[in-house]
C-alpha cells in the first residue's frame, strides 16, 4: 500500500508543483493519474519511486517512509519494490534489447543462466523476443516501449509507474500498450499510470482515476 | 568481484572503442617511455656503481701548466709516507684510437708485481701472466679487431710511428660491460713503449686508504703537502659519472615531459566532466536501481581494464626494448661517448622498485580521473541527472 501525506513539492521558492497532497494506493489496484502538461504526475511519480524528496509531507510504502531515505536506500527500496516506465523510455541505445532489459539486475550478480531465464521470460510476456539482440536504437517506437516495459518488469516488481507511456506512439501502439496494462494488472501489481492521453480516460479495468488538474 | 558489472564495463569500452583506444595507445607510450627511461638508468647506474667500487679511493693527476700530465710513478714512495695510506701505485693507462673501426679503446697497464689498483685485475693478474708482447682484452674489443682481421695480434702504432705487435692472450668478462668492453690490459713497460713513455713515467697515481672515513682528510693531506697535484676522490668521480649522466637524461626527460602532458591532458578532459550521454546513462542506472557504488564500480573495472593492460604492455615493451633490442636511438641519448667507444649491452636489472613507480604513475591516476567525476553525477538525485 502506498499513503501520500500532506506531500509538498516545489522546485521554485514561490510555486509549489504539488500542495499537501493526500492519497491512498491500495495493493494491486490500478490508478490512472490524469492531468495536462506541468500538472505534477510525473513529480509525484518521481516522488512515489524515490527519485526525488519532497518538499514537505510524506510517502509511506508498506509502511516505510521512504521520502527521506539516503539516496544509499532509496535506490535499494527502487530496486526491490519499483519498475519505472519512462516516457522518453530512457533506454541505452547502443545496448541490445536483452542487455538493455538485464541492466537492473547486473548489481545482484545473478548467474548468467538465470539472467537469460529472466530474460526469455520478460521478453516473451512483451513480445519482444524476436528482437532480444538487435541494438535498441534499431528499434521501432512501440518496440521500444515494450523493451522499457520488460526492463520494468524484469525483477518482478510490485508497483508499477508509467509515465506518459503513449506519449510518443501512435493510436494502434497506445492500444497496444493498453492491452499490456490489462495483463499486468492481472498479475496482481500495483500500477499507477500518469497520462493526459484520452484513451486511457474509459477504460472497465482501471479501478480509479485521479484528475491533477484540479 | 561481480562479473556481471565487469561484463558491463567490457562492453562500455567496445561501445567507446576509438577514444578507449587512443586513452589505452597513450598510456601504454607513456608507460613504454617511462619504462625505457627507468630501466636504462637502472642498468647505467648498476654499471657505474660496479665501475666506481672497482677505482682506487684517490686518484692523483700532475698538473703542469694546469693541465694534466704525465708524473713520475716514484713519487707514490712520498705518498705512502702520508699516515694512513694503504698503498699508491703508479698507473699506466691511457686510450687508443682503432682508426679501422672509428672507436678508442681503453689501454690498462698492469705489473704482476705490484698491488693491482682495481679489483677486477686481481684475478685476471693471478690468472694470465702477461709478457711484453702479450694482452688481454675484453669482449667488445674481440669484436672489433676480428671485423678487422686480427684475430691472434694486434698492431699498435707507437708514438714514434713505428709498430709494437701484441698477441692476444686471453679475453676477460668483468661484471661491468663499461669495464670490460673497450679495455685491453697490457703489462705496464709494454704499454709505456707504445704510449712513448719514458721508464718511470706514469699516468696517475693510485692511492688507497686503509680507513675509508678517512679518505678526505688523506686527500686534504696530499693536497696541502703537493699542490701540484689533483687530487680526486671515488666520491669526486662518482659526482662526475653523475653529473655527466644526468646532463645526457635532459633529453629524454624533453620526451618524458611531453608524455606526461598528454596524459594530464587526458586526465584534464576525464575530471573535467563526464558528457552529457553518459550523465544521462548514470541516471537511467540509478533510476533502475543501480547504487553509486555500483555506477562507481563498472567506471573502476573500466579504467582498471584500460590502464592495467597498457601498464602491462608498456612494461613488457620497455623490457622488450631496452634488454632484447638494446635501446637503439634511446641508449645513444644517455651514452654520450657512445660514438666513441665499443657498443656496449645494457645490463639486466630487474627492480620492483621501479614497477611499482611505474604503476602508481600511471594506473591509480588514470583511474582516480576516470571515477571521480562518474562519483560527482551518481551521487546527484536520479532525477536530476536525467532531465
Amino acid at each position: 500500500m502506498i499513503e501520500i501525506r500532506n506531500l509538498c513539492k516545489s522546485f521554485q521558492e514561490d510555486k509549489e508543483l504539488i500542495k499537501n497532497l493526500n492519497i491512498t494506493f491500495k495493493e494491486g489496484e490500478l490508478v490512472v493519474i490524469r492531468g495536462k502538461s506541468g500538472s505534477g504526475k510525473s513529480t509525484l511519480l518521481s516522488l512515489i519511486a524515490g527519485l526525488l524528496k519532497p518538499t514537505s509531507g510524506e510517502v509511506i510504502v508498506d509502511g516505510k517512509q521512504i521520502s527521506k531515505l539516503p539516496d544509499h536506500f532509496s535506490t535499494l527500496y527502487r530496486r526491490d519494490n519499483i519498475g519505472i516506465i519512462f516516457q522518453k523510455y530512457n533506454l541505452i541505445n547502443e545496448l541490445s534489447v536483452k542487455e538493455n532489459i538485464l541492466l537492473p539486475l547486473l548489481p545482484l550478480n545473478l548467474k548468467k543462466r538465470e539472467l537469460n531465464v529472466r530474460a526469455e521470460m520478460v521478453m516473451s510476456a512483451f513480445h519482444i523476443q524476436h528482437k532480444s539482440e538487435e541494438l535498441v536504437k534499431n528499434l521501432s517506437g512501440g518496440e521500444q516501449q515494450r523493451t522499457a516495459i520488460a526492463r520494468a518488469n524484469i525483477a518482478n516488481p510490485k508497483i508499477i509507474l508509467a509515465d506518459e507511456p503513449t506519449a510518443n506512439l501512435d493510436e494502434k501502439l497506445s492500444l497496444a500498450f493498453i492491452e499490456i496494462l490489462k495483463e499486468m494488472k492481472t498479475q496482481s501489481k500495483s500500477i499507477i499510470v500518469a497520462t493526459h492521453d484520452p484513451l486511457f480516460f474509459e477504460l472497465d479495468f482501471v479501478d480509479r482515476y485521479i484528475d491533477f488538474d484540479s | 568481484m561481480n562479473f556481471q558489472l565487469l561484463e558491463y564495463a567490457l562492453k562500455n569500452l567496445q561501445r567507446e572503442y576509438f577514444k578507449n583506444l587512443f586513452i589505452f595507445i597513450v598510456l601504454t607510450l607513456m608507460t613504454w617511455l617511462l619504462g625505457t627511461m627507468f630501466l636504462i638508468t637502472n642498468s647505467m647506474k648498476h654499471e657505474l656503481n660496479l665501475t666506481l667500487d672497482s677505482l682506487p679511493d684517490i686518484i692523483l693527476q700532475y698538473k703542469k701548466a694546469g693541465v694534466s700530465s704525465t708524473l713520475d710513478e716514484r713519487q707514490s714512495e712520498n705518498i705512502l709516507e702520508i699516515p694512513g695510506v694503504q698503498s699508491a701505485e703508479g698507473r699506466v693507462w691511457g686510450y687508443y684510437y682503432f682508426e679501422n673501426a672509428d672507436v678508442y679503446f681503453s689501454l690498462m697497464g698492469v705489473d704482476e708485481f705490484q698491488t693491482q689498483t682495481r679489483k677486477s685485475f686481481v684475478n685476471l693478474v693471478a690468472k694470465q701472466s702477461l709478457d711484453n708482447s702479450s694482452m688481454i682484452v675484453g669482449e667488445g674489443v674481440v669484436r672489433l679487431l676480428e671485423r678487422s682481421y686480427y684475430k691472434d695480434y694486434f698492431n699498435f702504432i707507437k708514438e714514434d710511428g713505428s709498430v709494437k705487435k701484441v698477441f692476444i692472450a686471453g679475453i676477460f668478462q668483468t661484471q661491468t660491460q663499461l669495464e670490460s668492453n673497450d679495455m685491453i690490459v697490457i703489462e705496464k713497460n709494454t704499454l709505456r713503449d707504445i704510449f712513448g713513455f719514458s721508464e718511470y713515467e706514469a699516468t696517475d697515481i693510485a692511492v688507497n686508504v686503509t680507513n675509508k672515513l678517512e679518505v678526505p682528510t688523506v686527500a686534504l693531506k696530499i693536497t696541502q703537502r703537493y699542490p701540484n697535484y689533483r687530487v680526486l676522490t671515488k666520491e669526486d668521480m662518482r659526482v662526475s659519472y653523475e653529473n655527466i649522466f644526468n646532463y645526457k637524461n635532459a633529453l629524454f626527460l624533453g620526451l618524458f615531459v611531453i608524455a606526461i602532458f598528454i596524459f594530464l591532458v587526458i586526465v584534464y578532459e576525464r575530471l573535467s566532466g563526464v558528457s552529457s550521454a553518459q550523465k544521462r546513462e548514470i541516471g537511467i542506472l540509478k533510476a533502475i536501481g543501480w547504487r553509486v557504488e555500483d555506477v562507481l564500480r563498472v567506471k573502476l573495472y573500466e579504467a582498471l581494464v584500460i590502464s592495467f593492460l597498457a601498464y602491462l604492455l608498456g612494461i613488457v615493451l620497455a623490457f622488450g626494448f631496452v634488454y632484447i633490442f638494446n635501446a637503439p636511438l634511446v641508449k645513444d641519448i644517455f651514452l654520450g661517448y657512445s660514438e666513441i667507444k665499443p657498443a656496449f649491452e645494457l645490463l639486466f636489472v630487474f627492480d620492483f622498485e621501479t614497477l611499482f613507480l611505474l604503476f602508481f604513475l600511471s594506473v591509480p591516476i588514470y583511474v582516480l580521473a576516470s571515477v571521480i567525476p562518474s562519483w560527482r553525477i551518481a551521487t546527484l538525485d536520479a532525477d536530476e541527472v536525467m532531465r
